[in-house]
């Protein structure tokens, strides 16, 4: 077994990440409301934040990519690699590429037709959408955490099922 | 629906902003529903003139009420006003470029001047908008026409004319609110119309057979005790006459049930037959596209299950629904005619039985929905379970496996425990509720017995009519759930039934008799969804006769190139021409009749070998079956089978080998003998040897056709007469091999390491 050990290769070397610190880049927003990036020499203009768990946890894992999907590097930990400044203009990044409402009250939700009706006040505020009933546009994306999507792909969350009221729950609960 | 043109929606108050704009300048507009900091909803318009981007947005920043798609605002609420203010102007020629940011379901509309900036964030309802803004931008920068018909929109905010609803889904003009009211009854009662006599019969049948039923509770009561045995009346001392016409009375009713069920019977089969037939066949009617939409088990279902919920309609629905109520109705007089007091005191708990029912039954339906979850949740993970057996047990988690299972079942099990909880104790209480009826007659009756004023056999005959009457009631409660079933599954036959074709004939479809098999692809533009191109700008010619070969990597488009000349799918942009017409000017059946495409993904349909290879020409010999079969290289091992020609193959019949299906699929395409050959990946999944069979099979085949032939392994396009090289949705490269070789660009990179591939295997 100890052989075999041995010459496992190192799956951090296989993979070859290019892992983004504040060492080795630096991200700032250009004069148009965009994120550029700063590796070494290189200069990336526009470049997105896609998170490698956006539900389990933004924060680490964060693929940089320019708009033609090329990958920068990779934020293992944003904020043990970055300092706060840096965090928080990330994370405002974050929330232009994954906006979606957090559901903080559920007023109503009419089912009728293979469609759900909801009415609720959201972290953007008051939100009617519509839901196609069935093929999973309800669903749990952690233990907790409930992803709703509108018959146009707009996305909504429930951060935590357990703290909505019994009410609340007995209307969402019909539509997983 | 005819589409608007988009100039003529655009809020005055919006336009007004603008002092230097007219409405007859707008070329077209948006509107960014997002804030650009992605902290919520925002208001901004983005405007374009032949000369200017304009951009007006709200005074007051965030948005903090959102409709979306689909919602309808009621009549009582009065639309915010919004007030707006000019931002900028952006002049076309100072923009470089514009794009559509994709972002998770939303975007961005970016700006290249010096450096790029965002313009504009808007939630997914407005991707298609953004989409077209940006192409009408870019055009207008080169000086292209934007037509008419572009900028028109036939299906976005297509809303129900009658009450204003916003469809909820694209393409789908189907207002659920208005067909719940009008459309699918009336819908459903035509097609009942078809079934009328029978119909009729059973109704007939059913109320003969009740109204002998309700013969029986008053010979029983009132005629055997107060005439019978107390020797008074018409049938004093009769017992034998009474038993005999009471049994008379439950043959006579048993034999109208009986006729009743066989009718009934006969309507449900021909109802589920007539159903299907006419989904099915609606359904292949509808483009590809329809079908790649909807997952084929939902399709399966549509047809299966929504049919035999239709089938209840007619079966259960009509004929139950006249019976229970006319029986309501029947017991309800006589009742009320033999003595009308105690009828309402025997009323008093019904509605104590309907307010339980009501606050109950929710209840119950939810705790049933969470076990029917929960159940599926456990079944799924047994069926993925022993699907990965094999994995299972080279990773050796077996032991992990049973744990996964074991939670699942235990939530389950919680499940069944509530709502069988639930059930026995709401059961016995509205069981114990019906019966209080019979109770109170026997307690205010016998008093009223005691005191002379009825008799005991009026009791008996109550207390029978009583017990009769809670199955209808129960019957009538339950209704508002039956209907809206039975109109959700009408509803969604129905739209099966209505949907339009995407890839439509035109109604003037020129026919080929014969094409030639000259090609013409010009700037051509696709993508399935709004803002995601699969190609873009492809532009090729190919000659009669001429062998056309498409290289590239997986994703590249090229399978979507084919599937458009075949006209599977419509064109975005640009115009695809076969002999000089535009293929959306041919008709359907010759473009089916001449075009012959062989795939990767082959199907045998269940029947014979023979039946398969005739698939196109079901009226052709059997020698020319044997002649495609020998063409193709398949009569060797159609010969070699036990029943030749006539294997049973398909679902359940004889297991054919992929090569062997790939085979049979090329002499389909043989037998079809198209004048357009297409080979997509025809021979990417075989192994060598097979495929040099297969090689040989095809190159007689596509011997004076046009022919498109994508393939991975670049061997199999030696004999192409030009190649096209392609690379996300785009044609990179094109040209003869040597041309391309020479270029040392993609295509010769691509062949460099086909060769040491294959040097690889030799050394292996």
């Amino acid at each position: 077994m100890q052989s075999i050990a041995d010459e496992r290769t190192d799956l951090s070397v296989a993979a070859q990440l290019n892992y983004l610190t504040a060492q080795n880049a630096v991200f700032r927003k250009t004069d148009g409301n965009m994120l550029a990036v700063q590796v070494g020499d290189e200069d990336f203009q526009g470049v997105y934040l896609h998170c490698s768990f956006p539900h389990t946890n933004r924060r680490i894992y964060i693929s940089v990519r320019t708009g033609e999907h090329k990958e920068v590097g990779i934020i293992k930990a944003l904020d043990e690699d970055f300092p706060p400044e840096t965090a928080v203009l990330l994370e405002e990044q974050m929330d232009i590429r994954y906006f979606a409402p957090v559901i903080t009250k559920v007023i109503s939700i009419k089912e009728e037709f293979g469609y759900s009706y909801w009415n609720t006040e959201t972290s953007a505020g008051h939100c009617q959408f519509t839901v196609r009933s069935g093929s999973g546009n309800v669903k749990s994306v952690t233990e907790n955490k409930l992803l709703v999507i509108d018959v146009d792909g707009n996305r909504f969350v429930i951060e935590n099922v357990k703290q909505l009221s019994e009410k609340e729950y007995r209307m969402v609960e019909m539509c997983i | 629906m005819k589409g608007v043109p988009m100039n003529q929606k655009l809020k005055a108050e919006v336009l007004s902003v603008l002092q230097q704009v007219k409405a007859s300048d707008v070329v077209y507009w948006m509107h960014c529903d997002r804030s650009k900091d992605g902290k919520g909803f925002a208001s901004t318009y983005l405007i374009l003139t032949s000369v200017a981007l304009h951009i007006v947005s709200s005074t007051e920043g965030q948005i903090t009420q959102k409709i979306f798609k689909g919602i309808q605002r009621t009549p009582k609420e009065t639309p915010r006003t919004t007030t707006y203010q000019f931002v900028e102007s952006i002049l076309l020629h100072s923009i470089e470029k514009i794009s559509i940011v994709n972002l998770v379901a939303s975007g961005l509309v970016v700006i290249h001047e010096q450096e790029e900036r965002a313009i504009g964030a808007f939630t997914n309802g407005e991707m298609a908008r953004a989409a077209k803004l940006a192409s009408f931008v870019t055009k207008l920068k080169n000086q292209e026409e934007i037509r008419q018909d572009e900028i028109e929109d036939h299906s976005e905010q297509a809303s129900c004319p009658k009450c204003g609803m916003i469809y909820p889904e694209e393409g789908r003009q189907i207002c659920p609110k208005c067909m719940k009211k009008h459309a699918i009854f009336g819908r459903l009662l035509s097609i009942a119309g078809g079934y009328k006599r029978l119909i009729v019969l059973i109704v007939l049948f059913m109320l003969l057979n009740s109204a002998s039923g309700l013969v029986i509770p008053y010979l029983q009561g009132t005629v055997l005790f107060d005439q019978a045995l107390n020797n008074t009346g018409a049938f004093a001392g009769q017992i034998g006459l009474v038993i005999v016409l009471i049994l008379a009375f439950r043959t006579i009713s048993l034999g109208f049930g009986v006729v009743f069920s066989m009718l009934n019977a006969k309507l449900a089969a021909n109802v589920a037959f007539d159903l299907k037939a006419s989904v099915f066949e609606s359904m292949q009617r509808l483009s590809l596209n329809f079908f790649q939409k909807k997952q084929t088990g939902q399709l399966m279902t549509r047809v299966n299950n929504d049919a035999t919920e239709l089938q209840y309609f007619f079966v259960d629905g009509i004929s139950f629904f006249i019976v229970n109520a006319m029986n309501i109705i029947g017991i309800t007089t006589v009742m009320l005619i033999m003595d009308w007091k105690l009828t309402l005191i025997c009323f008093i708990p019904i509605p104590i039985v309907i307010l339980l029912m009501r606050w109950v039954f929710p209840k119950l339906w939810r705790l049933s929905w969470r076990r029917h979850r929960r159940v599926s949740i456990m079944n799924a993970l047994i069926s993925d379970s022993i699907r990965g057996t094999r994995v299972v047990k080279a990773f050796g988690k077996e032991r992990q496996e049973s744990e996964r299972f074991q939670r699942a079942n235990h939530n389950f099990s919680d499940a069944e425990q509530s709502f069988n909880l639930m059930g026995s104790t709401i059961f016995p209480i509205l069981n114990m509720l019906t019966q209080i009826g019979g109770i109170l007659i026997w307690a205010f009756g016998g008093w009223k017995v005691m005191s002379g004023e009825i008799s005991f056999g009026q009791i008996m005959t109550f207390v029978s009519y009583i017990y009769m009457l809670y199955g209808p009631i129960q019957f009538m409660n339950n209704i508002v759930n039956w209907w809206s079933y039975c109109m959700t599954a009408a509803q969604r036959i129905f739209e099966i039934q209505d949907a339009v074709p995407e890839v439509a004939e035109q109604p003037d479809a020129i026919h080929l008799e014969r094409m030639k098999g000259e090609i013409h692809v010009s700037n051509m533009t696709f993508g399935y969804e709004p803002n995601k191109p699969v190609l873009q700008n492809v532009t090729f010619r190919a000659k009669p006769g001429q062998m056309i070969g498409v290289v590239g990597h997986s994703g590249a488009g090229k399978s979507t190139l084919v599937n458009l000349i075949s006209r599977l799918y419509d064109v975005t942009d640009g115009e695809i021409r076969i002999d000089g017409h535009n293929v959306r000017s041919l008709s359907i059946s010759s473009m089916r009749s001449q075009i012959g495409i062989v795939s990767q993904e082959v199907y045998v349909f269940m029947g014979t070998i023979a039946e398969n290879i005739a698939y196109a020409d079901p009226d052709c010999t059997m020698e020319d079956i044997i002649h495609a079969a020998k063409i193709a290289n398949a009569h060797d091992f159609i010969t070699k089978l036990p029943d030749g020609y006539d294997t049973i193959v398909g679902t359940g019949g004889h297991n054919l080998s992929g090569g062997e299906k790939q085979r049979i699929s090329i002499a389909r395409a043989v037998l079809h003998n198209p004048r357009i050959l297409i080979l997509d990946e025809a021979t990417a999944s075989l192994d060598t040897e097979t495929e040099l069979q297969i090689q040989e099979a095809l190159e007689s085949l596509v011997e004076g056709r046009t022919t498109i032939a994508i393939a991975h392994r670049l061997s199999t396009l030696r004999n192409a007469d030009y190649l096209l090289v392609m690379d996300s949705g785009k044609v990179v490269e094109e040209g003869t091999h040597e041309q391309l070789f020479a270029r040392g660009g993609m295509y010769a990179g691509m062949v460099k390491k086909h060769d040491e591939a294959l040097k690889m295997r030799e050394v292996v």
